[in-house]
């Protein structure tokens, strides 16, 4: 028993030693950051304020705001995403000829890197020389502002980032469902279970750690949308588009006030640690039950 | 399958990657249209001339430098996270080593959003005199790619019945006979996702690579974000660049997708 | 022992050697794209001439500020040469980040006297002191449909409805009946032709990065100030500042739908395929109407100063901005700071005219000698079209008014820009909005040091005072 936690030390203890090598400096010293008021290049001088910058953060309505659109990804972005890739990939999970290449097609809009996803929908979604409302007109719809009205836009990035990351979720999912072994679903198919029960019963059960996996990885990542929001509306019209890695961006680096940035990146961060908890939380308690 | 679901069900994934094409394809159209067409009424869906001119001045604008130090710093990545993070991930999937903890400490270093330790690495690889290097990017990816790398193999390997490899092991195999022979086949599929995933996210990086590389090492994103510039926008350039960018990954795709996908009667042979 | 002391005797020799046969590198950063060119075509005369060779390192236009800065914090010293947008000049500068040039400039002549007084006294000086010489010359003007403009029918109708003859608008007041009389709904009549399509009266830039350039234009000619000097309590909610922005809302009803998310690219495209009657642009927009290519309206461009308010003494009182812009600094850290110098003063002196009458590059044009050539724009057909477009330039250049150039600029200009969008999209009254900007440009005077700034501020606004820019 002693020896095999040996090995098995042997085996995280690689993963470790990087993640701490790299990790533990900016840890420490963009906490410190946080627990300071710096804005660089300003002329004023770097300053202990403790926790004032934590503070700060609740009255910012602009950072509510941004963390309102967030959640708003979070809920349709990631929500649709989830959806959308898990039908997907149970209807790929089925062996038909073309399935390799239909699967590999799918890929497709991922492999295109953010900054370019932001030029594409830019133009598909301008209101008189998009392709988009040109289609809308020709089916006789009408054409709608996609990008320049405050009650659109978040959802216009929210559309391009579905777009981008179901393709993620499905093949995640759809290499957990290849990995369920066979003897399962037949098993199953001689106990007389119907499709959906076997559904929900072995599949959904078996297929549930790489389902929050891949959830978390998305919920990790809608809190670093950016790309999109600079290039299709710039956080506008207003603030209605603004994302919190915009505006973290926008502090950090475009007003250098680095203090801040880094208290409002610990703050996600906390956000983030709560949800990652709750979800495998979750998922610990299905399995004891 | 039943007969009468079959042609819907062909319909609908159809339709789907009709929907998940066509922003691609207009991507494809918009590398080979010239001034002019980009904004215009009617829109253009077909460019006036199919030339590779586009093509030849995105890449002699830095695109082939920058597809170059991307495959470098994707690869590399990669293969360092996959072959470290799935032997974590075997050891936190099969002995819980470290408990619950250990694996919840090694997602959070992915969960850190990366604004706050842009500048206190720059200063670290500075103090280093790293910057501009193929390893401070490498390392910085790590940072997202290891953790990422380390839980969806756990997850895959939490999936297999541990049966079989306990069976292997009584067969005279090692512990690590039993990983390399047992577990890792089978869960081949989720294996070749994750490295896909983890080359894709280090290959679409944009934030540290602008910070840490200057003039020696330049990724490709950093290139691309180059040719938008404040009053002239190479939008065909862009497009060009990010397909022939895209293609090593379709490449790696290709080849790998037997594997992505395998028939699923082959489960069954292996167990 | 012995043998160490010579062999680093004979490495100190070669290597004083190798300094002494090679060029001396500078490192060149900028924004990636056509403005870098000419750094590549004079390398050779750099190297004949200074016997310097450059690496050019071009950076992604809307990250250059981030860049630059962090390799200045870091004091890296990774640059020579700097292209710096100017509106980060002063904040550069004052961390001593820049080498000032007053030494070489008294050694070497940049002819500072033929540049506009916009760059000469707005964009190239810091607390007395010059630390950057002029590279590409950005500046509003406003561009017209001549052809609609000069319609007999259109003409007649537009005296009908206001009474006076139809012109180039050269008060907002103007432009506002111009850009309402010039919107029309698809179906309805332009120039005798029925249009297929609906035409805008005006446009704007609406992103939000930007638009406080637009509102500018018209707060700047009603006499607002960014700041009150003597308390440096913000000034934008000023009456100008509230009166500017009414007339903004007012425009936006002829403008398109989705104007608050258009950006450099949509405002001159929408203009260059000939759906809008007039806008507010950057002069390369003017270069590039005259290009077949991606113009439908070669010719039929007009160039003229932006709109302003008319005195008592019947003259036009108009401050058009001039955001962006770019000039060439020296880093404090450079390696050879004189010989960056004079590449620095060759590009801005020697071969400026080439660069800036060149389809090739995106500079634009900033001295009188600039001006004064009309046949050296290569992208204009005819010479006619050239001075017209370069005496509309001209005429706002004289009168450009500057960008904050404070430390932490991009937070004023940005929340600014923020509560404009906000206004225009309904989502508050211009006065709410521009007081609500106002308490957070108090809120960011405080934390980054309110006297600090105060003296800053005095320091420029005297500057420009002496220049005459300033009223």
């Amino acid at each position: 028993m002693k020896k095999r936690n040996v090995v098995a030390l042997f085996f995280v203890l690689p993963v470790i030693i990087i993640l701490l090598a790299i990790s533990i400096f900016p840890l420490i010293y963009s906490f410190y950051l946080s627990l300071c008021q710096w804005d660089i290049g300003t002329g004023a001088a770097r300053t202990f304020v403790g926790a004032r910058n934590y503070l700060r953060l609740f009255t910012d309505s602009r950072l509510w705001n941004a963390m309102r659109n967030t959640g708003l990804e979070l809920l349709f972005g990631v929500g649709t995403q989830f959806l959308l890739g898990l039908s997907l990939a149970l209807l790929l999970n089925r062996v038909f000829r073309g399935r390799s290449l239909v699967v590999t097609l799918f890929l497709l809009p991922m492999m295109i890197s953010p900054v370019v996803v932001g030029c594409i929908w830019k133009i598909i979604y301008h209101y008189q020389y998009g392709p988009l409302n040109f289609l809308l007109e020709k089916i006789r719809l009408s054409p709608v502002n996609w990008l320049g009205s405050s009650s659109t836009s978040i959802y216009s990035i929210i559309l391009a980032d579905i777009w981008e990351w179901t393709p993620f979720v499905m093949i995640t999912l759809l290499a957990g469902l290849q990995a369920i072994p066979d003897e399962l679903y037949e098993a199953a198919k001689v106990d007389g279970a119907t499709r959906v029960s076997t559904f929900l019963w072995i599949v959904l059960p078996l297929l549930r750690p790489v389902i929050i996996i891949a959830v978390l990885i998305r919920v990790m990542d809608a809190f670093k949308i950016f790309d999109l929001v600079v290039l299709l509306t710039m956080g506008g019209p207003g603030q209605s588009s603004e994302t919190i890695a915009f505006y973290n961006y926008l502090t950090g680096f475009k007003y250098f006030s680095m203090g801040y940035a880094s208290s409002m990146t610990y703050f996600q961060l906390a956000i983030i640690v709560i949800i990652a908890n709750i979800f495998l939380k979750s998922w610990k308690g299905r399995e004891m039950a | 399958m039943k007969d009468h679901l079959r042609i819907p069900i062909f319909v609908g994934i159809f339709f789907l990657l009709a929907l998940a094409l066509s922003p691609f394809l207009w991507n494809f159209m918009t590398s080979f249209k010239d001034k002019g067409e980009y904004f215009t009424y009617p829109p253009v869906f077909i460019p006036r001339s199919f030339s590779g001119e586009h093509y030849l001045q995105g890449l002699k604008l830095g695109g082939s430098r920058g597809i170059r130090d991307s495959v470098i710093i994707a690869v590399t990545t990669t293969a360092l996270s996959i072959a470290l993070g799935s032997l974590a991930a075997y050891a936190l999937a099969r002995f819980r080593i470290g408990g619950e903890n250990l694996a919840f400490w090694i997602l959070s270093v992915r969960m850190m959003p990366p604004i706050a330790s842009v500048l206190p690495l720059f200063l670290f690889y500075r103090s280093l005199r790293w910057l501009d290097t193929y390893q401070a990017i490498i390392l910085t990816h790590l940072l997202m790619n290891l953790p990422f790398a380390v839980w969806m193999m756990k997850g895959f390997f939490e999936e297999l019945p541990v049966e079989l490899e306990e069976a292997a092991e009584v067969d005279g195999c090692g512990r690590l006979g039993a990983f390399l022979r047992i577990a890792l086949p089978l869960v081949a599929p989720g294996l070749v996702a994750t490295a896909l995933f983890c080359f894709m996210f280090s290959w679409n990086e944009f934030l540290f690579a602008l910070i840490l590389g200057r003039s020696r090492v330049v990724p490709v994103t950093v290139n691309i974000a180059g040719l938008i510039g404040g009053h002239e926008i190479l939008w065909a350039e862009i497009s060009a660049v990010s397909i022939v960018a895209s293609i090593p990954i379709i490449v790696i795709a290709i080849v790998l997708q037997r594997y992505l996908v395998r028939g699923l009667t082959l489960g069954a042979v292996k167990g | 022992m012995k043998r160490i002391t010579v062999f680093l005797v004979v490495l100190v020799v070669l290597l004083g050697a190798a300094s002494w046969a090679y060029a001396v590198k500078l490192v060149v950063v900028g924004d990636a794209g056509h403005n870098l060119k000419p750094f590549d075509w004079y390398a050779q005369q750099f190297k004949e001439k200074f016997d310097v060779e450059l690496e050019v390192i071009g950076v992604p236009f809307g990250e250059l500020y981030e860049k630059e800065k962090m390799e200045l914090i870091g004091q890296t010293g990774a640059y020579d040469v700097m292209i710096v947008y100017p509106k980060f000049l002063a904040e550069f500068a004052a961390n001593g980040w820049l080498y000032p040039l007053d030494e070489f400039i008294a050694q070497l002549d940049p002819k500072m006297d033929d540049v506009t007084p916009g760059y000469r006294d707005f964009y190239c000086k810091y607390g007395g002191k010059i630390y950057a010489l002029p590279y590409d010359g950005d500046i509003l003007n406003l561009y017209y449909r001549k052809d609609l403009l000069e319609n007999e029918e259109e003409k007649a109708n537009f005296k009908a409805k206001y009474g006076y003859d139809l012109k180039v608008p050269e008060t907002w007041e103007e432009f506002l009946d111009v850009a309402a009389f010039f919107t029309r709904k698809k179906g309805e009549k332009l120039a005798g032709q029925v249009l297929e399509r609906d035409f805008y009266g005006t446009a704007y830039y609406g992103q939000k990065d930007q638009i406080f350039a637009w509102w500018g234009n018209i707060f700047a000619s009603l006499g607002g100030v960014y700041f009150n000097e003597e308390t440096m309590e913000p000034a934008i909610n000023s009456e100008a500042g509230i009166k500017a922005l009414e007339m903004m809302k007012t425009m936006h009803q002829y403008c398109p739908q989705d104007v608050l998310a258009y950006g450099y690219e949509e405002l001159k495209d929408i203009f260059l395929e000939g759906d809008c009657f007039m806008v507010i642009q950057w002069p390369c927009v003017g270069k590039k109407g005259a290009d077949p290519a991606q113009s439908k309206i070669v010719g039929k461009i007009g160039v003229s100063h932006v709109p302003g308010v008319r005195r008592e003494d019947g003259t036009i009182y108009y401050r058009p901005l001039m955001p962006c812009g770019r000039v060439l600094a020296i880093s404090a850290e450079s390696r050879d700071p004189w010989k960056a110098y004079q590449v620095i003063r060759y590009l801005s002196v020697e071969t400026s005219l080439d660069d800036v009458s060149t389809a090739e590059t995106g500079l634009d044009p900033y001295r009188y000698s600039h001006f004064a050539h009309p046949e050296a724009y290569e992208m204009f057909t005819n010479v006619e079209d050239a001075r017209i477009y370069l005496a509309g330039v001209q005429k706002n250049m004289e009168k450009g008014y500057p960008e904050m150039v404070l430390p932490g600029t991009v937070e004023y200009e940005e929340t600014l820009g923020v509560e404009i969008s906000r206004a225009l999209s309904g989502e508050k009254t211009p006065k709410q909005a521009l007081d609500d900007a106002a308490k957070m440009w108090s809120e960011i005077l405080n934390r980054l040091g309110k006297e600090n700034q105060k003296k800053m501020y005095q320091e420029l606004v005297s500057g420009w005072r002496a220049a005459g820019l300033w009223e």
